[in-house]
């Protein structure tokens, strides 16, 4: 009695299940090749699925904190290059006064080396009133006002000069200063000392006075630049540390999202075959359900 | 003394008999590919012998057969594979509505994606990471503030979007309580049919297997327990009689009789709507009304509620719960908790505003990036901690951000040393709400997290019902197997039928031709 009896009906409605039972895993291999991931929906694979929402904001992360980084090279390159420019502009101020302390200079002489070095001066202004992308890079935060101003008189003012850091967060966390410390570089000691030699060169004595001293400030000024300027170095190696680290980063977080959700292709493309031969002899057993009755043997 | 005319009325029979039964082989023949039709049977029994007992019995040897006659027609089931296959469709009931209401549910969520909430999220983060680079840069502001848009317009499309599905899925329970009801009014009038049939010695086949196909639908929608009441009079012992249908609950225990068998009467299910909220309160069966809480019978039914939303009463507060209720007021939790901290931080920095023409500071003014809409006199609206419902539809940047990107605050003063307007600390601070540890909905927990969490949740209930889906459909396809095995018509064996009741027909035709030889010696030459 328990054998199983087994009608047409039954023959037919089986046939039709397992193939669209088999139809239904020819379209997940077909989604997930024509996706390249190993999921559609959440429900595929929560944890995958909630992975793959942490690992991508993480690689969003690392790909601005990359996009920081080019900010950060920009103000401390431009920085590197401005205290270039003044350390010349004072080694040649330095030329100019050892120059002018010979004996030799006629009044004339001094007033020449006179105009130089005033001209030199503006020129240190200007550098001091560096503006990149339409910032001022040597006023700590202040970007929208230059660190040196004149005054009616045309004498130059420092007290709107702002020297506080300048922030690029270049990993999550880690703020690195860009910035440097303009009165290091274009103090107003440095600028009184200017005034100073200029002072004593055009008086019209026809004497450099003080120029031992003149010299020995200057030499003071030019230590606290370089000083300066080796800090700056140094953070930027340090930057150029966090660039190598976020490079490596990007990779490993580029990598993990893709093992993480990213379809094995050749597997599925394996798969894929192996269920299209399923397929196939599914429907060739479909093709086989009407079998000849008994009624094709009677007379 | 017999009857010399016995032997035809033997044949007679005989050939009556057979003929009932092919008759209802070629019927099955028919029926083969009919949905719920069950392969029927003529149950043959031989007539009374002849002599029956009796005080003037003729006292002859033995008794002699009289032939056979149809006792009954008979359906070919088994109720207790009934009984699986309906405790299993239920379930599959269940578990296919709500897998349908998580799958909406995923797609309007869509994540893990590059469209999701998630990566609006981080692009508003990556937006002002890019203002601390460069605060004063009207561009960056710009970027801030359309991406700002973004977050909030995310929230708001997965709100309405998962209220219209919401909406959809109430349309549904309403259909399937009418479904329910039509369900239960056609099994009543099959009832009082078969109450008038049975009674005169017939079985109602085709009624019963109407009947049977109705129960069978009756139990993806509700979890039913069935009875039936015999109808009396000249009913034979298997005709099955009136049914009547309980709805029970997980324990079998009965919520209430949907289907009156005895009193030929139904009594109509109904839903019953909060009034305040909207949700599902309590269910009625007749006159009967079960809170939403103790209507824990599986199926379609119970399964649509539970993805619409229930409510009930504790502690004084009116609880809403259900998958979509849950999901919304998760994200109307987030989006507020985002709004409040984010606009804290915003509140606590400089904007461009606070700085005169020469780029001196000014007088901070605190203002708000994120409102939860405006109000009539065109202000922002906030919302309070207490209520918060909706704050992920309304939630909207606020009137200042809206008139000018100058008034987003990126600026942060530094220790005891005046702000500048060239900083970007609070751009920072900021982008950091994202990664900071907060209370979201009274647990301390990041932003991302809380997201995380709520997907997660969400996918691992979206597996289960997928998974207990495809289970339950598995199981009660092979109990349905089992059915068809039982009843449906076999070509080849209703053919064998065929041959069996046409070879006894002609015998019996052939008995006739017999005893008219027998009666045409007895008539025509004997004592001739």
């Amino acid at each position: 009695m328990n054998e199983l009896r087994v009608t047409q009906s039954m023959l037919a409605s089986n046939s039709l299940k397992n193939l669209s039972k088999s139809y239904a895993n020819m379209g997940k291999y077909q989604d997930q090749l024509a996706t390249g991931k190993k999921i559609s929906r959440p429900s595929d694979d929560p944890v995958v699925a909630i992975k793959g929402m942490f690992y991508r904001t993480n690689l969003t992360e690392v790909e601005q904190y990359k996009r920081n980084l080019s900010e950060a090279y920009t103000w401390m390159e431009n920085s590197e290059a401005g205290i270039e420019q003044a350390t010349q502009v004072v080694q040649r101020i330095r030329e100019l006064v050892v120059q002018a302390k010979n004996d030799s200079n006629s009044p004339e002489d001094l007033q020449a080396i006179g105009v130089e070095i005033s001209q030199l001066k503006e020129d240190l202004v200007g550098v001091a009133n560096t503006q990149v992308a339409g910032r001022y890079i040597f006023n700590g935060t202040q970007t929208k006002s230059p660190p040196i101003t004149k005054d009616a008189n045309g004498n130059l003012d420092f007290s709107k000069m702002i020297t506080n850091s300048y922030n690029v967060e270049v990993s999550k966390g880690v703020q690195l200063k860009v910035n440097t410390n303009a009165n290091n570089v274009f103090g107003e000691e440095l600028f009184n000392t200017l005034n100073q030699i200029e002072t004593a060169l055009q008086d019209g004595v026809g004497s450099f006075e003080n120029g031992d001293a003149a010299l020995e400030k200057l030499d003071g000024h030019i230590n606290s630049i370089l000083a300066e300027r080796s800090e700056l170095g140094a953070r930027y190696n340090r930057l150029e540390l966090v660039d190598s680290r976020l490079g490596d980063q990007e990779v490993i977080a580029t990598r993990i999202l893709s093992d993480n959700e990213d379809a094995d292709i050749e597997r599925v493309i394996t798969d894929l075959t192996i269920q299209e031969s399923i397929h196939r002899a599914s429907l060739a057993v479909g093709s086989r359900i009407i079998q000849p009755t008994l009624m094709d043997f009677l007379r | 003394m017999r009857s010399t005319f016995m032997g035809l009325e033997i044949a007679k029979r005989g050939m009556f008999t057979q003929q009932s039964a092919l008759h209802t082989t070629g019927n099955n023949i028919a029926n083969a590919n009919t949905p719920g039709y069950t392969r029927q049977r003529v149950n043959f029994q031989a007539t009374e012998s002849y002599p029956s007992l009796g005080l003037n019995r003729p006292t002859i040897p033995g008794q002699i057969g009289t032939g056979v006659e149809a006792g009954s027609v008979q359906r070919i089931r088994e109720s207790y594979l009934d009984g699986q296959y309906r405790s299993e469709n239920n379930k599959l009931g269940y578990w296919e509505s709500r897998a349908n209401a998580l799958e909406k549910m995923e797609e309007i969520m869509n994540e893990p994606s590059d469209t999701g909430l998630s990566k609006t999220i981080d692009q508003f983060w990556k937006a002002l990471q890019d203002l601390a680079l460069d605060p004063t840069n009207s561009g960056a502001r710009a970027v801030v503030k359309e991406r700002g848009i973004a977050v909030a317009e995310t929230f708001n499309y997965l709100s309405t979007s998962l209220t219209s599905v919401q909406d959809d899925l109430k349309g549904e329970l309403d259909v399937s309580v009418k479904e329910i009801n039509s369900i239960a009014n056609q099994l009543n009038n099959i009832n009082k049919q078969i109450a008038s049939i049975e009674p005169n010695g017939y079985l109602p086949n085709n009624l019963y297997d109407e009947r049977d196909a109705l129960l069978d639908k009756l139990s993806s929608l509700a979890n039913i327990k069935v009875s039936y009441q015999k109808s009396g009079g000249n009913s034979l012992e298997i005709a099955e009689g009136s049914v009547t249908v309980e709805i029970v609950d997980s324990n079998g225990k009965s919520l209430g009789t949907l289907v009156d068998g005895s009193q030929k009467k139904t009594n109509e299910l109904a839903v019953n709507y909060n009034k305040t909220n909207g949700l599902v309160e309590s269910v009625n069966i007749g006159s009967k009304e079960l809170p939403v809480k103790e209507f824990n019978s599986l199926g379609k039914i119970s399964s649509l509620i539970d993805s619409y939303g229930y409510t009930y009463e504790s502690n004084g507060k009116m609880v809403e719960e259900g998958l979509y209720p849950e999901m919304l007021g998760m994200l109307d939790t987030m989006a507020y908790s985002f709004a409040e901290e984010f606009n804290k931080v915003h509140r606590s920095g400089w904007s461009l505003n606070d700085f005169d023409s020469n780029n001196e500071p000014l007088e901070h003014t605190e203002i708000n990036f994120y409102s939860f809409g405006r109000k009539a006199d065109g202000t922002d609206a906030l919302l309070t901690r207490d209520n918060i419902k909706g704050a992920a539809s309304l939630i909207t940047i606020s009137k200042a951000i809206e008139e000018s990107t100058d008034n987003i605050a990126a600026a942060y003063p530094d220790n005891g040393q005046p702000v500048q307007i060239g900083d970007g600390k609070n751009a920072i601070k900021l982008a950091e709400v994202k990664n900071q540890t907060f209370s979201i909905g009274g647990k301390s927990t990041t932003l991302q997290n809380y997201y995380e969490g709520l997907i997660g949740g969400m996918a691992v209930n979206a597996q289960e019902a997928e998974r207990l889906t495809s289970n339950s459909s598995v199981l009660r396809d092979s109990v349905d197997q089992r059915r068809q095995s039982v009843s449906a018509v076999s070509l080849d064996e209703e053919m064998t039928n065929m041959i069996q009741f046409q070879h006894a027909y002609n015998a019996a035709a052939r008995m006739i031709t017999l005893q008219d030889e027998l009666l045409d010696t007895i008539i025509n030459r004997m004592g001739v």
